[in-house]
Order: C-alpha cells, then sequence, then structure tokens
C-alpha cells in the first residue's frame, strides 16, 4: 500500500505538471490543445537524440524543453495564428480542431519515422529505500525535478511581474488590455512555456517508466482529464487534482488492474464534470 | 401538450416554414434516389474484388456514422466525440445479442440499435441537464468513448478483448456474401439521409436552425431547445447504432479498433468538416472522397495519419463550412437572380 501510494505521488506530480501547461493555455487563451502530447513525444525524442549523439544529460534534457518550447512558438506563429481572430466557443472549439490535426501529423510522421514502434526511452537508475519501500533513483530524482519545476512555476506568477500580468490576463482580458497588458504576448509566452514543460514531464516520465513514441495521444488525455477535474484555467487546481488522480491510479492499479484503473480515473473524471462543472479549483464563468 | 400547441402556432406565425412543409417532397427524394442510383452501380464496377467490396461497405457504413454525427453537431451543436462507441454498441451488442445470448439477428439489431440510442439520449439529456457547452459536452463523450474502448479492452471474455469477436450468426448467410452486404448498407445510408432531410424539412428541423443560430434567441421565442437536442441525440445514436451493427453482422469480425476513436471520430469529424455541416449530401461525399483517398494513401502507410492531419487543418483553415456549402455560395453568387 505504501508503495503504491508513494508510486501515486510521483505519477500524481507528473500529471499535475502537465495538466498545468494544458490548463494556461486554457485559461488565458481559450486553447484546448490536442496536440500537447505529442510535443511532450518530440521533445524526449530529440533529447535521447542529442543523448545518443554524445551530449551528457543535463544539457541534452535542456535541448529538450528547449525544443518543447520552440514548438509552442511554433503553434502560435503558424496554426494557431487564426485562432486570435475569434472569441469565446468557436475558438476553443476551433483550437481543438486545429491542433486535432497537428497532433494527427505527428503521431503518424513518428509512426512512419519508427514503424515498429520500438522507440522508447528510459532513463533509469538503482533503487533505494524510503520508509521501508524501495524506490527508484529515477523516481526520485523525477519528483524533485517536478517539485522544483512546479514551485518555480508558481513562484513565477506569484512574484514576478510577468508573471502577474499572465494572471491579470486569465482573470480580465480587457482590465488587462486597459492598463497596458497585451494579451496576446502573454499568450505566445503561455504557449512556449507549456512547450517546455510538456517536454520536462515527458522527460521526467521517461525516468520512471518507458515513454513510447505513441504516447502523444495517451499524454493528452491524462493531462485533459486531470485539467479538467482540477478546474479548467485553475494552476493550484491542476497541481491538486493531479496528485490526488495519481494516488487514486496507483492504488486502483495495485489493487484492481491496470485496465480498470483507467476507467477509474474516467468515471472520476466524469463524475467531476457533472457535480461540479467548474472543477475542484475552477472559477465558474 | 401545451407546449407542443405552442410550437406548432409559433411555426406558422413565422411564416415561410408553411411553405417549406408544403413543397412537395421531390426537393428531397430526387437527390437521394440520385445518389442510391449513382451507389448502386459501384458493385458493376468493384464487384468482382472482395477486397473492393468490403472496402466499400466500410465506405457505407463511415457515410451513415457522419449523417448521424451531422444530425447531433451539424444540427444541434453538441459535440459528440463518441461516433465509435455508440457505432460499437450497436456492433458489439448485436454480435453479443446474437451469438451470446442466442437472438435472432434481425431481433438482436433492432435491440443493439435501440441500446444506441438509449445510450446517446443519455449523453444529451445529461449535457442538457448540466448545461454543458460544446466543449465540456466533447470532453464527456469523449470520456465516455474511451471508457467504453477499454471496457471492450478489458472484458475480454466477452468481447474478445483485442483481438476482437468473431461472430457465428450470420455465416454462411447472404449477409456474408461478396456483393448483397453492400445493398443492405446502401439501403441503410439511403434511409439514414431520409430520415435526416425530413427532419430537416419538419417543425424539428426549424428548431434546429433556429437554436443552432442563436440559442437564447431560440430559447427566447418558445423553443424546448433541451428537448429537441435530446431528439436530435437520440435519432443520431440510432443511426450510428444500426449502421455499427450491420457493419458487425456483415464483416463477421469485429474489434475495439473497428470503432476505436483514433479510427472512427477522427474520420468522421474530417469527412463532415469536407463534406459541409449541416448540409444533406455533404456526409456522402465526403465519405466518398475520403474513402477513396484512404485507398490511394494505402502504399504511403504510416504517412497517411500524416496526411490526415495535414487534411484536418487545411479544411478548416480554408473551407470551413465545407466543400457543399461552399459550392453553394458560389452558384449563388455567380446567379444572383436565383435566391434559396
Amino acid at each position: 500500500m505504501t508503495a503504491s501510494i508513494l508510486d501515486g505521488i510521483v505519477l500524481g506530480l507528473q500529471f499535475g505538471l502537465l495538466a498545468t501547461g494544458l490548463t494556461l493555455m486554457y485559461g488565458l487563451g481559450g486553447i484546448l490543445n490536442l496536440a500537447y502530447g505529442q510535443m511532450a513525444v518530440i521533445s524526449a525524442i530529440v533529447t535521447v537524440s542529442v543523448m545518443d549523439a554524445g551530449l551528457p544529460v543535463v544539457p541534452a534534457a535542456l535541448v529538450g524543453m528547449a525544443t518543447g518550447a520552440v514548438l509552442g512558438w511554433i503553434l502560435d506563429q503558424t496554426v494557431f495564428r487564426p485562432l486570435y481572430s475569434l472569441r469565446g466557443e468557436a475558438r476553443v472549439l476551433l483550437s481543438l480542431l486545429l491542433s486535432l490535426g497537428v497532433a494527427l501529423m505527428i503521431d503518424g510522421f513518428l509512426n512512419w519515422l519508427f514503424p515498429l514502434k520500438g522507440l522508447s526511452l528510459f532513463i533509469g537508475g538503482g533503487a533505494i529505500d524510503i520508509f521501508g519501500e524501495p524506490m527508484r533513483r529515477g523516481s526520485l530524482l523525477a519528483s524533485a525535478i517536478t517539485i522544483v519545476a512546479m514551485a518555480a512555476l508558481v513562484a513565477f506568477f506569484r512574484f514576478t511581474t510577468l508573471g502577474r500580468a499572465v494572471r491579470s490576463v486569465i482573470e480580465d482580458e480587457e482590465g488587462a488590455r486597459l492598463v497596458g497588458i497585451d494579451p496576446r504576448k502573454m499568450l505566445r509566452l503561455i504557449l512556449v512555456l507549456s512547450g517546455a514543460i510538456a517536454a520536462l514531464v515527458a522527460l521526467t516520465r521517461s525516468m520512471v517508466a518507458p515513454v513510447d513514441v505513441t504516447a502523444g495521444f495517451g499524454i493528452t488525455v491524462f493531462a485533459l482529464i486531470v485539467t479538467v477535474v482540477g478546474g479548467l484555467g485553475s494552476i493550484t487546481g491542476a497541481l491538486a487534482a493531479g496528485i490526488i488522480l495519481g494516488i487514486i491510479n496507483a492504488i486502483a492499479a495495485s489493487a484492481i488492474g491496470t485496465f480498470m484503473s483507467l476507467i477509474i480515473l474516467l468515471v472520476a473524471a466524469a463524475i467531476t464534470i457533472l457535480v461540479r462543472p467548474a472543477g475542484l479549483l475552477g472559477v465558474k464563468e | 401538450m401545451t407546449e407542443r400547441f405552442a410550437h406548432a402556432t409559433g411555426t406558422s406565425a413565422v411564416g415561410g416554414v408553411e411553405e417549406r412543409s408544403a413543397r412537395p417532397l421531390g426537393g428531397l427524394v430526387i437527390p437521394i434516389l440520385a445518389v442510391g442510383a449513382a451507389l448502386s452501380l459501384v458493385p458493376l464496377w468493384l464487384g468482382d474484388s472482395r477486397v473492393m467490396m468490403g472496402i466499400a461497405v466500410l465506405g457505407l457504413a463511415f457515410a451513415a456514422y457522419t449523417i448521424g454525427f451531422n444530425l447531433i453537431f451539424g444540427s444541434t451543436g453538441q459535440l459528440f466525440l463518441c461516433v465509435g462507441a455508440l457505432a460499437g454498441i450497436g456492433g458489439y451488442g448485436g454480435a453479443i445479442l446474437a451469438d451470446v445470448v442466442g437472438l435472432p439477428i434481425v431481433v438482436s439489431i433492432v435491440l443493439a440499435t435501440l441500446a444506441a440510442a438509449v445510450v446517446g439520449a443519455l449523453l444529451s439529456w445529461v449535457a442538457v441537464r448540466r448545461s454543458l457547452g460544446v466543449i465540456f459536452t466533447g470532453i464527456v463523450t469523449l470520456i465516455f468513448a474511451l471508457t467504453f474502448e477499454n471496457l471492450l479492452l478489458g472484458l475480454g471474455e466477452l468481447t474478445g478483448g483485442e483481438s476482437g469477436f468473431l461472430m457465428k450468426a450470420g455465416k454462411g448467410t447472404w449477409l456474408r456474401a461478396q456483393i448483397p452486404p453492400y445493398y443492405l448498407m446502401l439501403g441503410m445510408v439511403l434511409l439514414a439521409l431520409f430520415v435526416y432531410g425530413l427532419l430537416r424539412r419538419s417543425h424539428i428541423g426549424w428548431a434546429f436552425r433556429a437554436l443552432r443560430d442563436d440559442e437564447v434567441a431560440a430559447e427566447l421565442a418558445g423553443i424546448d431547445v433541451a428537448r429537441y437536442r435530446i431528439y436530435a441525440a437520440t435519432i443520431g445514436s440510432a443511426i450510428l447504432g444500426l449502421a455499427g451493427s450491420l457493419l458487425a453482422f456483415t464483416e463477421g469480425r469485429i474489434s475495439p479498433t473497428t470503432f476505436g476513436f483514433a479510427e472512427v471520430d477522427v474520420v468522421v469529424i474530417v469527412m463532415l468538416a469536407f463534406g459541409g455541416i449541416g448540409s444533406l449530401l455533404g456526409p456522402i461525399l465526403g465519405a466518398l472522397t475520403f474513402t477513396v483517398i484512404d485507398e490511394l494513401l494505402v502504399e504511403v502507410g504510416q504517412l497517411r495519419v500524416f496526411v490526415y492531419g495535414a487534411l484536418v487543418i487545411a479544411l478548416f483553415l480554408w473551407i470551413p463550412r465545407g466543400v457543399i456549402p461552399t459550392l453553394g455560395d458560389l452558384r449563388r453568387r455567380r446567379r444572383p437572380t436565383r435566391d434559396s
């Protein structure tokens, strides 16, 4: 039990961080990015490729995160550009469809490039004991990195002027515009940031378990579930929901089996939407 | 009842609608019959090849899926991302009822279709009751679709899991012959088209248009938005379930990927976007076009998915209304005297 709770926390931290990227894009720009998981996968592939070319882990990981950030920037400059003239639900719907197209393009390309689905990314490590349970060094390191990244994100949004500017746009776009904040610039920043977050999550995930080339859609779905449960647009909600769902998932997986655990997650998300459409910590519109 | 009466009077008071429903059925029947006649010639051309006929049957199933999705999403703006799952209820439901329970094939198909309709109605009812917007309806139905897919995989003893369900019912009958399944499917597609066309012409279609244009205004005009949403979802889901069920009985083998999200929903969205959301024949054009494109792209293997993605982006960026409505616009612009 302790083991599965610990596993759940590790997974949950990553879920939470993953969901912040998605929730920021939605809260800030009304963009539901279904290519999010694919951004993570591409970044991970780039990391592994530069590691194979001889770069040490840390610089390679930085290259990976930069890849994610660049992908976010590219999306902002190309496919998402027509979205910005739309408002409200029309924008969300078109962003969903366009990013679905991007996701398909990336998935198709990756499957064609690695036809055997054999390439999985795994940066492992030995095991050490925590509370009497053996934990892989990779899991601990992954959790530590995730926690640091979360703390950095929270600090960024709480204490820096730029972070506050972003939050002000989430709360009231018109008001932010009136005090001289350009929502368009903030959105570009968030797309770049979410790309880097996706990359970081894929990398820390690969320290715990293999990440498949085809994992993109699964990652997006997980991020979406966590985001919805936490409340679209809420950063703290995403973090909290991530940890809760991570623990639920790990316990269900060890007690009932992996396939049921996914169903339990899905049902939990469905119930949250129905009982509390704004999510655990979301704000009603 | 009084509510219904209010609808009726409301309908005639608006005017133009009377005219519409009094119009002879020719405007509806002729295009459908033309499509039917054209498609009924396909076996003359491809009938020799079992593989090609299989692809044609699948194409017709997708045409029916797209009509059902068009009715639900195109008419009433409910983003149902569980087209595959609802068809799967028809398919797996029919297969289990016929093979495991031992009911006659026709009864199994009818019950499975009803099951899909009921599930679709429930999803719509929940979405309406909780007043979920387009996006949340999409997320809830996507969650439903993924749950269904996982249940199929998990309940392996009943469904055959990943390797699929090999059906005994219908084996050796005309359902598995080379050409008859095509005509069965074609009949179903034409029926679905006819139902959709009739709905569009009736007061229900009038309500659909009103609530799609402006939900609040429709509500204020006395249209029971909730009820029409549920109508559309029920009828649309029945079409999906029937198509899935017939596909199962004619193919003889179904697997979770037959009704998977990536394999069905994504394709149906592309087909509808291409043909034209809300148009009568758009789904047919979309399904035909992409069935052919799919065949042409077989050689590039996985890059097919890449091409699909690129097409999705191009479609939504450049012809967001779809081919048929866009062509209609062009024609109207060229001939300004003819208004419709």
